[in-house]
């Protein structure tokens, strides 16, 4: 089509434009079709899901695809709803993958989740039980074999020391029974089938709640079998009342009740672990405001989050658009090769880099001292000053790839008559650039200065790898160091040692996110004045 | 490209430096700052027994046996992670730059209610800080995969589905400021002689923004290809993970780190990377030469 | 102009035939799942473990399998995240039924109920004491234990042909390196601390940590912390050196000591150097231990193939003959004694099981989470100049106030 046409394309600009827009309108149906084709499809697979749903009878769920699915048809068949055709892709997926994200860190916020309170209150009881197990002292290994009779399973046992074959179940004690032996151990019993070990491993279930009581006498213990083969006598040190919700040790008495903070607990305070996940409302979120340990860093990490954030958006900017203005020439050689080692930086994993980075950075040993300083003994990331601008030249290298491409994307996007026009005028290559260029690009990356000082505000990682918060500040009794930044130090005390209070650190979250989220709408509110420009 | 050679060598040198020569400089500069640690992972890649940062002397022992090494160990299928990584970046690519596009085109082109405070929204959802995302998205895509186990854990499906979570962002922001410098009587022209919304949408404005489609799509390939963190959790099996995913495990535990293999891993994994911007590049700038040599 | 055009169709087509044949492959291969999950059977154990341990375990997975026809389906996992990750997914049901870990992982895994008691019956005394020590938490074996790791003293014997008698008959023989880094590294400092008698927690009758016993502060701590300024300004410990560094310099032979555990010994055999091992030498006269890891599996409270995961465990990965395979595809000492002692006739190996008779179990007890988080940081300050008393002073009251 377009060979045909361009050829003999008139001069002007807005002829060719014509051209264009005439060509394009020779291609309608295909584009129904199309349209009619993918619904179909997307239809085809919600009746699947619907009836997948169905047979889980996950109705909520299924009411939800099913709501979509309308919508998405009347979307689509709507001949109003134009914006919604083009939006409707991508919200579905920011709305599954991205605010679920968002609102279950939420939710996290206002839960005790967290070491020690880490799943279920079912789970936390069947933990506790399993590990309140004792063997019985002295007692002897049973060799065991698991028999089924209608439903119901039993362990077959033999006496280690009569040779004697017992049964029992759940709810019958052992008593002894004829069985066949095998070399020492009893294999059959009548009426009861013996299953094989390859059976047994898939009733986990069963057996985990198969302890058969020894005698009549609690105190003789109950028979387990945990691998399905060997029996051991167990007497066990918590018992579990499900009526009074409470769970008794039997060796001291003590009662630990569930009072509703996520863990029986005793009525002189002491609980018992592991507990469960409960909701807490607004404790977390009046911890993390009053809690006092973060009091006296605060300011100084709170300087330096902002120093940081917007130093690495203005470096990485400015290092980027130079490189995109200056490649931007077609006299130039070698440009192509030039911008593929733009970008080298930003394909290796940057977890990589900061290693090599901090190895580079050595005070002794590195290459940056040793070699390129003659064996000078510069603290590159020990010296409280000396780490932060390191840690900024850094996040430049594997910073500024990612403004360069951008800068070079929205470059095209300024017409290249405006520079002409200025040329004419008169205006020398800076004033250009200052008062034309870039206030153009600005336009269009404006939202994305933002978004990356949002970024760089929380850039955990980059912290993470090189310094890890280091050097420590001397004063303070929390593990938080000169290169901190807000986000790093939250998680030190959210995570101290091996406890991790998943609530804490998402309350911490949500206030950083509100006060990251603050900023950025008011400075979206700028740029939307400087679109008006265009 | 002849015409423009004889002008150089016909100016004196510094009008050619004030021209393309100062510009040399400064790529020269850049370019060493660049390249110099990557410089490390060259060395260790082609020293087999050496180790990242403990010398400075680099090169000082030349082989391929890592690349041999982390090409054929079958505890590490680099082959298949390689082949994961190009298809799960590939589609992950193309197809947030149609969703990205789409939704640009509705904020650039289309006034409706909500239009301001939904694209400031898609952005500002994005910085939420992604303390608890891996939890989440386990949760999320396991339950998904009981129900539906072609897009559960452990499927390539499954982990696209989540990296297309992130298809309208920041990103969209960006295409969205550039669909904004092409002109609206375009359209309006185009509109006039009875085409409709998804014909100008389709033949005539993706066509004029193609060098920020190039840009949003090489930067999500390449944020795919690098992206650990949520991969790591879905994909389970060695034969169904990602460069980064698998590479990582050569070096997570610092006492048996082998830092040649890895290296040889990612010299390797940065060639495609590569490939796909020398591929790209001629969109990105392509519109620009084509108008300075026409002119 | 023309480019462009077509490219833009293949990315449109690209769009949608990715679109489709995600679509395709939801519909498609989703049918037979109902097939997959009844029990046909069968049992599968999911197991992780460390990456590099994968190839270690493989056949012992496979022979497993074909004795009593349970699928072990071994999954490499990063041990970065490997804790954490089990922690998190064992409540959703989904995580694996077998996991590899470190004995002090135990506090973390049991405080959070993950981890389900592992029966060892009569086999228990069959384990190395350090080795059970470590797998009891609580009164509770957790764990099936495998291999045993301290660290020891390598020397280049081309070098320095006789073993040091102390620590500063060592430093005067040749260099001694040990891994730093500028945040400490108290883990391969731990044999000269409890050289000067200042163990981290004290222990109480049953042998096990007792987390309101902190030792720390004990004279000898002090003591200890004024031997590491004297290190410091000799220029004999080094916060510049990292691991990576520490390697280098005795694979280049410019270091006759290393102090460092068997993971490293491949690396230095390698090099071609003829490498000695000598116990940790005294600073004191006292016996310098140092901390043993025992690594094990654990058993996942919410595994759905108990059972079958207690018997691969206790009946299997337990037995001799296992352990010695173990022991030959990843060479650290096993933690069953007639396997240990099998292996002890390599001179490396039995170099290592000495030094070990003498080693600690590290902490287990959540405390020591705390005492991680100061330990290193206050140390690496002592060595580079701060003053000692203060420095420890200040480390001890931190943990303090932390385990409270």
């Amino acid at each position: 089509m377009t060979e045909t046409v361009e050829p003999t394309a008139p001069q002007t600009t807005r002829q060719r434009r014509a051209a264009r827009i005439a060509e394009a309108a020779s291609v309608p149906i295909g584009w129904i079709l199309l349209k009619i084709l993918l619904l179909a499809v997307v239809d085809a697979v919600a009746v699947y899901a619907v009836f997948v749903l169905f047979t889980h009878a996950e109705w909520l769920i299924l009411a939800v695809v099913v709501a979509v699915t309308v919508l998405v048809n009347y979307i689509y068949f709507s001949r109003k709803r134009v914006p919604a055709k083009y939006l409707t892709p991508g919200i579905i997926f920011l709305v599954v993958f991205q605010v679920f994200t968002l609102l279950y860190t939420g939710y996290i916020g206002f839960t005790n989740y967290g070491t020690g309170h880490n799943g279920s209150k079912e789970q936390a009881v069947s933990s506790l039980l399993a590990s309140a197990q004792e063997r019985v002292e002295d007692s002897p290994t049973f060799p065991v074999t698991v028999v089924e009779q209608f439903g119901t399973y039993g362990l077959l046992v033999t006496d280690p020391d009569s040779g004697d074959a017992l049964l029992g179940t759940a709810d019958q004690p052992l008593q002894q029974v004829q069985a066949e032996f095998d070399g020492g151990k009893a294999v059959a019993v009548d009426g009861w089938t013996t299953l094989p070990l390859a059976t047994v491993f898939t009733l986990s279930e069963e057996l985990e709640n198969l302890s058969v009581p020894f005698s009549d006498d609690p105190n003789d213990g109950s028979l387990r079998a945990p691998d399905g083969q060997s029996g051991y006598l167990y007497v066990s040190t918590l018992e579990y009342d499900a009526d009074a919700d409470a769970i008794t040790d039997t060796q001291t008495g003590t009662v630990y009740a569930d009072i509703g903070t996520g863990a029986f607990t005793a009525d002189d305070g002491t609980e018992l672990l592991p507990g469960w996940q409960v909701t807490v409302g607004f404790d977390n979120f009046v911890r993390a405001v009053t809690d006092s340990s973060i009091r006296g860093p605060l300011i100084s990490v709170t300087i330096w989050t902002f120093v940081f954030a917007i130093i690495s958006v203005a470096s990485t900017f400015f290092l980027g658009l130079l490189l995109a203005l200056v490649f931007n020439n077609t006299r130039m050689r070698f440009r192509n090769g030039y911008r593929i080692i733009m970008i080298l930086p930003y394909a290796f994993p940057a977890f990589l880099s900061a290693l090599v980075w901090a190895g580079m950075m050595n005070e002794s040993f590195g290459f940056i001292n040793q070699v390129i300083f003659g064996g000078a003994d510069i603290p590159w990331l020990t010296d409280p000053t000396l780490a932060k601008v390191s840690i900024l030249i850094v996040n430049l290298w594997l910073g500024f790839p990612y403004m360069f491409l951008v800068c070079m994307g929205a470059l095209q996007g300024i017409p290249e008559d405006v520079n002409e026009a200025a040329v004419m005028d008169g205006a020398n290559p800076w004033q250009i650039f200052r008062r034309i260029k870039l206030p153009l690009l600005l336009v269009t990356v404006a939202p994305l200065l933002i978004s990356s000082f949002a970024f760089n505000f929380n850039n955990f990682n980059l912290i993470y790898m090189l310094t890890g918060g280091g050097p420590r500040f001397s004063d303070v009794s929390i593990p938080v160091g000169h290169t901190d930044i807000l986000i790093s130090m939250v998680y030190k005390v959210a995570f101290t040692g091996q406890t991790r209070d998943y609530g804490l650190a998402s309350a911490f979250t949500i206030l950083i996110f509100l006060v990251v989220a603050t900023i950025s709408i008011v400075s979206f509110r700028k740029t939307k004045a400087l679109e008006e420009l265009n | 490209m002849g015409t423009t050679d004889t002008r150089v060598r016909r100016r004196s040198a510094g009008a050619w430096f004030a021209d393309t020569g100062w510009r040399h400089v400064v790529a020269i500069v850049v370019s060493i700052f660049a390249l110099f640690p990557l410089l490390y992972v060259v060395s260790a890649s082609l020293n087999p027994k050496g180790t990242l940062t403990g010398s400075n002397q680099l090169f000082s022992a030349i082989g391929i046996d890592s690349y041999v090494r982390i090409l054929t160990d079958p505890q590490n299928p680099y082959v298949s992670w390689f082949g994961n990584t190009l298809l799960i970046a590939s589609v992950t690519g193309a197809v947030t730059v149609f969703i990205g596009a789409c939704a640009a085109y509705a904020f650039s082109r289309m006034r409706f209610a909500g239009r301001r405070v939904g694209l400031v929204t898609i952005v500002v959802v994005q910085m939420f800080p992604q303390l608890l995302a891996v939890v989440a998205i386990f949760l999320l895509m396991s339950t998904l995969g009981d129900w539906f186990p072609a897009i559960g854990l452990n499927t390539h499906t499954g982990l696209i589905l989540v990296y297309l979570g992130g298809a309208l962002g920041v990103n969209t922001y960006l295409m969205y400021g550039f669909f904004n410098t092409i002109p609206k009587e375009l359209d309006e022209a185009a509109r006039i002689d009875g085409a409709g919304h998804a014909r100008i949408f389709f033949t005539i404005i993706l066509r004029l923004v193609a060098p920020i489609l190039a840009v949003v799509g090489l930067l999500s390939f390449i944020g795919t290809v690098n992206e650990y963190v949520i991969a790591s959790v879905i994909l389970i099996e060695p034969e169904q993970q990602t460069l980064v995913v698998g590479l990582t495990k050569l070096v997570a535990n610092p006492r048996y780190a082998d830092w040649s293999a890895f290296s040889a891993g990612a010299v390797m994994a940065a060639i495609p990377v590569m490939i796909l911007f020398l591929f790209l590049q001629r969109y990105i700038v392509g519109g620009l030469t084509a108008g300075a040599t026409k002119g | 102009m023309k480019v462009n055009k077509r490219g833009i169709a293949a990315a449109g087509a690209i769009a949608i035939v990715s679109t489709l044949s995600l679509a395709g492959c939801s519909t498609g291969t989703s049918g037979n799942d109902s097939a997959d999950s009844g029990d046909a059977g069968t049992s599968k154990l999911v197991v992780w473990v460390d990456a590099e341990r994968v190839d270690a375990l493989k056949d012992a997975a496979a022979s497993y399998e074909d004795k009593t026809g349970v699928t072990v389906q071994l999954v490499g996992k990063s041990v970065d995240d490997m804790k954490d990750d089990f922690i998190q997914q064992v409540p959703t049901g989904k995580g694996p039924d077998v996991v590899m870990g470190a004995h002090d992982w135990l506090g973390e895994l049991s405080t959070n109920g993950v981890v389900a008691p592992l029966e060892l019956g009569d086999s228990a005394d069959d384990y190395l004491p350090v080795a059970l020590q470590a797998a009891t938490y609580d009164g509770t074996v957790y764990m099936l234990p495998y291999a045993v790791e301290n660290i020891a003293v390598l020397r280049n014997a081309d070098l320095v042909p006789t073993a040091p008698t102390s620590f500063d008959d060592m430093i005067s023989k040749g260099t001694f390196v040990v891994e730093q880094g500028a945040e400490g590294n108290p883990y391969h400092l731990y044999p000269f601390q409890t050289a000067f008698g200042a163990p981290v927690f004290g222990t109480d009758d049953s042998g096990s940590y007792d987390s309101t016993d902190l030792q720390l502060g004990s004279e000898g701590g002090f003591a200890f912390a004024d031997w590491l300024a004297a290190q410091g300004t000799a220029g004999t410990l080094n916060t510049d050196i990292d691991g990576e560094i520490a390697k280098q310099q005795f694979l280049d032979g410019k270091a006759a000591f290393w102090l460092t555990g068997p993971w490293n010994v491949g690396a230095a055999t390698d090099a071609g150097i003829n490498v000695e091992i000598d116990p940790v030498p005294s600073p004191t006269g006292e016996t310098a231990s140092p901390f043993a890891g025992v690594k094990g599996f654990f058993v996942s409270a919410e595994s759905k193939n108990k059972v079958a995961a207690n018997d691969f465990l206790v009946n299997y990965l337990g037995t001799e003959e296992v352990q010695l395979a173990l022991f030959k595809a990843g060479n650290v000492l096993p933690a069953l004694t007639a396997a240990a002692d099998t292996a002890a006739s390599d001179k490396i190996v039995a170099g290592f099981q000495a030094v070990g008779a003498d080693a600690v179990p590290m902490p287990a007890i959540p405390a020591m989470g705390a005492v991680w988080q100061y330990w290193g940081v206050a140390e690496a300050a002592i060595i580079n100049g701060a003053d000692p008393k203060t420095t420890w002073q200040k480390l001890v009251d931190d943990v303090a106030a932390a385990i409270k």
